[in-house]
């Protein structure tokens, strides 16, 4: 009995920590390539210091991404917006009697201190990557409307309550699309590595 | 220690904790920040570098710094040969250009009255503005009726605008007031050239320049500048000598070792004398001498001896040395240098009904000492590697303007398209060409990216890109010795809502739509695609700065470069000096002294006390007005004068004191035909007394703000005196009656502006007063 016990705790052990190694391999390759899995919390979108729903902005209030992003159709960065701009409105839209969240926008405006928003979408330094040709690519050569294109890369966002990131954005995801799309661009260097790592 | 394999895996872990532990990710990285307060232009910092090129004067290879899409800031490309790495205050200006508040947005169209800012309206898009210019090109029954003007061009631009007019039919002119025509036909008779030749300064030991302000504004000052900075300061050469015949006191003459003020119009007189004592004195060799006086050898000259034709020049006695002795010196110091010196001229030299004369005169020299095609004197420069860019649009002269002007007044031109050029304003009042065009049976097209003198005469304005935004090429006019191909790329797009068409991009499309396609020049999709193919030719040559294995690569490094040459091609002309001139056509010193004129000067006559020739002169950055519209170009002050934001009319200082005419006083300017255009004086005690100056590039009548109502333009006082040998506009044979008004205004310069102060108690600061 011992004998045979030691051959079956060995074989469960041997399946468990197989099972173990491969989940976590995968695991590992699944965030390497793409998206981890959302488990544990992994995948889910960081905190932020203020509660800033896009369903309400950009759902209901019809606001265009270009409007607080205003450096996407010009720019490398879509910049974020400044907390003035933010106060722009709010001086009216539920300004006296703010609920807490714009509240802590206008005491971040009046106490003078910017708003540290926890990156969702991050690229490796070694990466380049332009807003401006890509925004131009989509609504000019496919004709999509500014928030479809910016939807291309950054999923439904007037439907996130909290912004989470929906794409890999890996090097594989750049350069699918890069080649699906050759032919539609004048630049005949769309591939090269140098289009993105300079 | 011994390192295990289980120790090996404890230090790894406990690294790796250490490291995550440390804060080893700068927390900045997971961080999006919103700024409290927004700037306008906040920018990521992050920038890139573009090359591109500007074909104006002269071809300036540029790098361009663009930060989130906009362009920030022009500089000389260091691979460019000619400029190498320095850039003129107009190239860096084109910034304001690309970001003019008054660029037109888009095609207009003519509603009102002919010449009325008011009239304009938008045209709509694109293809219904080309669908307008189309409906014209295609309707007209006689070909011959459409005339063509634009600006100097070269390069695949020029290839384009030629076979168009070519295929099409029509007329073409190339207008430019300034222009260099007899230079380039001098080149043309004295060397052989059909390109203008390099000046070796940067090698030279001795300069002999009358006439051209070589270091301000003459042909290709940067190229110019980036020499002269050798030839002065060059390590492991010593420092070389200029002498500069002028007229007026020009930035050239103020570096000169020695300016020589000279009577307008008699340079060539001048150069003739330096000539005969090179001869008379034995100074050259003999058989060259021989050869270039038919053997008569000084004798030849013997009426432009220093003592005989001295007191004709005007050259004021210096140093208690007589003027012979300074021609005499001069041209001793010039053949003492034999090879190394060169014997350069233009600008006003050319500008006079002489100016061939002159001009052949002052180049022969250079013959005389062997400078020519060698190192330290004149270099030729060879054609463009590849036949579709040796096609150059140069100037045509003032009589074939003229003539053009009087084909429309006839009724003979229909349809008249304007590109790069503003007759109007920069051709003298009277060629009559406003009136010309003022007439309603002619439909004008202009390609202007603003509102001028010529644009608001127009039918139909289709603006062109600005230099920044615009795909180019260009052959270096004059090159750096080998050859030369610039390469112009948009650094940046159009601003939103500003939507231009390049002009090359509009010829191709007429060349489809008019059925040129069986031309190769209109088998291209685009003038982008004609670039290409250009450069493809380039590529195909297997030689010069870029060898790449496929066109892609050659074409990236190309657009990377902004530049591709070859210092192996030179120019091939044998060593003239060595040849027997006759052997070649050149013209000998006997034959230019068949052309000897003395020059024709227009304008008032009579008492002398308040007549004086009129110098005038291209604006160090306004140029001939080309860019008065652009704020840092109006705001340069002048080198010499310091005055900005305004025209003025140099005077000497005593001769102005004799007149009772103080600094600011306006006087009137009565110039050519009666007509009069009042300016504020400037005093400067280095302006001949017989002279006075005034720059070209201001009274603009009509554009923007920056522009308009900035003091006169004196090409409205010149008549229309020609050389009669080219045919272009004298515009140095002037004189003027200068009259003093009641009004004055303070003139606005940045001399004499700042008060001295003492830096230390008790220093005292010079003070010059009247008491005796």
């Amino acid at each position: 009995m011992p004998k045979k016990f030691t051959w079956l705790s060995l074989g469960l052990g041997g399946i468990f920590a197989t099972t173990t190694v491969v989940l976590v391999v995968l695991f590992i390759l699944k965030a390497w390539w793409g998206l981890p899995f959302n488990v544990g919390g992994w995948n889910d979108p960081p905190p932020q210091p203020i509660a800033f729903p896009h369903t309400q902005h950009v759902a209901i209030d019809g606001i265009n991404c270009a409007f607080c992003h205003r450096n996407v159709l010009k720019g490398d960065s879509a910049s974020m917006p400044a907390v003035e701009l933010c106060v722009f409105c709010h001086k009216t839209i539920q300004g006296d009697n703010a609920p807490p969240e714009i509240q802590k926008v206008i005491d971040h405006y009046n106490n003078n201190v910017p708003i540290n928003w926890e990156k969702v979408h991050r690229l490796p330094d070694h990466v380049q990557f332009s807003h401006e040709p890509h925004i131009r690519f989509l609504t000019e050569t496919q004709g999509l409307k500014l928030e479809a294109a910016c939807s291309t890369c950054h999923g439904e966002i007037r439907d996130m309550v909290e912004v989470e990131q929906v794409r890999g954005l890996k090097m594989g995801d750049c350069v699918d699309c890069h080649r699906n799309n050759e032919q539609f661009t004048e630049n005949t260097g769309i591939t090269d590595c140098t289009t993105c790592h300079y | 220690m011994l390192i295990s394999r289980r120790n090996f895996l404890k230090l790894a872990s406990l690294s790796t904790i250490g490291a995550v532990a440390c804060n080893f990710f700068d927390e900045n990285e997971f961080i999006a920040q919103s700024p409290v307060r927004l700037p306008e232009d906040l920018v990521t910092g992050i920038d890139n570098w573009y090359a591109t090129s500007w074909s104006g004067p002269e071809t300036e290879g540029l790098i361009v710094r663009v930060i989130e899409g906009r362009a920030k800031k022009v500089q000389g490309n260091p691979l460019f040969p000619t400029n190498k790495g320095v850039s003129s205050i107009r190239s860096e200006a084109l910034l304001q250009e690309l970001y003019h508040p008054d660029r037109l947005a888009g095609p207009m169209v003519r509603t009102g009255p002919r010449g009325s800012k008011e009239s304009f309206v938008s045209a709509g898009n694109w293809d219904q503005s080309l669908g307008i210019l189309y409906d014209k090109l295609n309707s007209l029954v006689d070909h011959d009726q459409m005339l063509m003007i634009t600006g100097a061009k070269r390069g695949s631009l020029a290839f384009l605008i030629r076979e168009f007019i070519n295929t099409y039919g029509g007329n073409h002119t190339v207008c430019k007031s300034v222009d260099e025509l007899i230079y380039a036909n001098t080149v043309k008779e004295v060397f052989h050239q059909d390109t203008l030749p390099h000046f070796d300064i940067e090698k030279s030991d001795f300069i002999l320049s009358i006439g051209g302000d070589f270091l301000g504004t003459w042909v290709s000052p940067v190229k110019h500048g980036r020499g002269w900075g050798e030839f002065r300061q060059g390590e492991g050469r010593n420092r070389g000598t200029l002498i500069h015949v002028d007229s007026r006191f020009s930035m050239t003459a103020a570096n000169a070792d020695e300016w020589l003020p000279i009577t307008p119009g008699q340079e060539g007189k001048f150069a003739l004398s330096i000539a005969f004592v090179l001869l008379d004195e034995g100074l050259v060799d003999k058989a060259i001498a021989d050869d270039f006086t038919e053997g008569q050898g000084a004798h030849a000259l013997i009426e432009f001896a220093p003592e005989t034709i001295g007191d004709e020049l005007g050259i004021p006695h210096v140093r208690h040395r007589s003027t012979p002795d300074i021609i005499r010196e001069t041209a001793r110091a010039f053949a003492k240098r034999g090879r190394n010196s060169m014997a350069i001229g233009g600008g006003n030299a050319a500008a006079h009904t002489n100016g061939s004369f002159n001009m052949n005169a002052i180049y022969l020299l250079n013959h005389l000492v062997g400078s020519v095609n060698t190192e330290g004197g004149i270099v030729f420069n060879p054609s463009a590697p590849i036949p579709e860019l040796n096609v150059n649009l140069t100037p045509h002269s003032m009589l074939k303007l003229q003539s053009a002007t009087k084909k429309i007044t006839d009724g003979g031109i229909k349809l008249l398209l304007i590109h790069g050029s503003n007759p109007v304003y920069s051709m003298p009042a009277d060629l009559s060409f406003k009136e010309a065009i003022n007439q309603e049976d002619i439909f004008v097209v202009s390609f202007s990216s603003f509102l001028d003198e010529t644009s608001q005469m127009a039918d139909l304005i289709l603006p062109d890109r600005v230099t920044l935004e615009s795909w180019s090429n260009d052959i270096p006019d004059p090159g750096p010795g080998f050859q030369v191909v610039s390469m112009g790329q948009p650094v940046v797009n159009p601003l939103p809502g500003i939507v231009p068409m390049e002009f090359g991009d509009i010829l191709v499309r007429m060349g489809h739509e008019l059925g040129m396609t069986d031309n190769p020049a209109f088998k291209n999709a685009s003038y982008y695609d004609l670039l290409r193919d250009h450069a493809n030719k380039l590529f195909g040559l297997k030689r010069g700065s870029i060898t790449k294995p496929n066109f892609d690569a050659f074409w990236n490094t190309l657009l990377q470069r902004g530049v591709w040459s070859d210092l192996e091609e030179k120019a091939l002309s044998p060593d003239l000096s060595e040849v027997h001139s006759k052997s070649l056509g050149i013209p000998s010193l006997i034959d230019t002294l068949k052309q000897k004129a003395e020059p024709a000067i227009t304008g008032p006559s009579g008492s002398t006390h308040n007549i004086f020739y009129l110098v005038p002169f291209e604006h160090i950055s306004l140029a001939d007005g080309t860019n008065s519209h652009i704020p840092w170009l109006q705001s340069t002050p002048d080198p010499i004068t310091s005055v900005a934001w305004t025209s003025w009319v140099e005077m000497n200082t005593d001769t102005a004191e004799r007149l009772d005419i103080k600094e600011g006083d306006i006087v009137n300017i009565e110039g050519a035909n009666g007509k009069t255009i009042a300016a504020q004086v400037y005093h400067h005690p280095a302006v001949p007394p017989t002279v006075v100056s005034m720059p070209f590039g201001q009274g603009r009548q009509s554009g923007d703000v920056y522009s308009k109502d900035r003091g006169p333009n004196p090409m409205e006082i010149l008549g229309m005196p020609y050389d009669k040998h080219a045919g272009t506009l004298a515009w140095a044979s002037t004189t003027v009656r200068i009259t003093k008004t009641q009004e004055r205004t303070p003139i606005p310069k940045f001399e004499g502006i700042v008060p001295a102060y003492a830096t230390s108690e008790g220093e005292t600061i010079a003070k010059i007063t009247n008491e005796s």
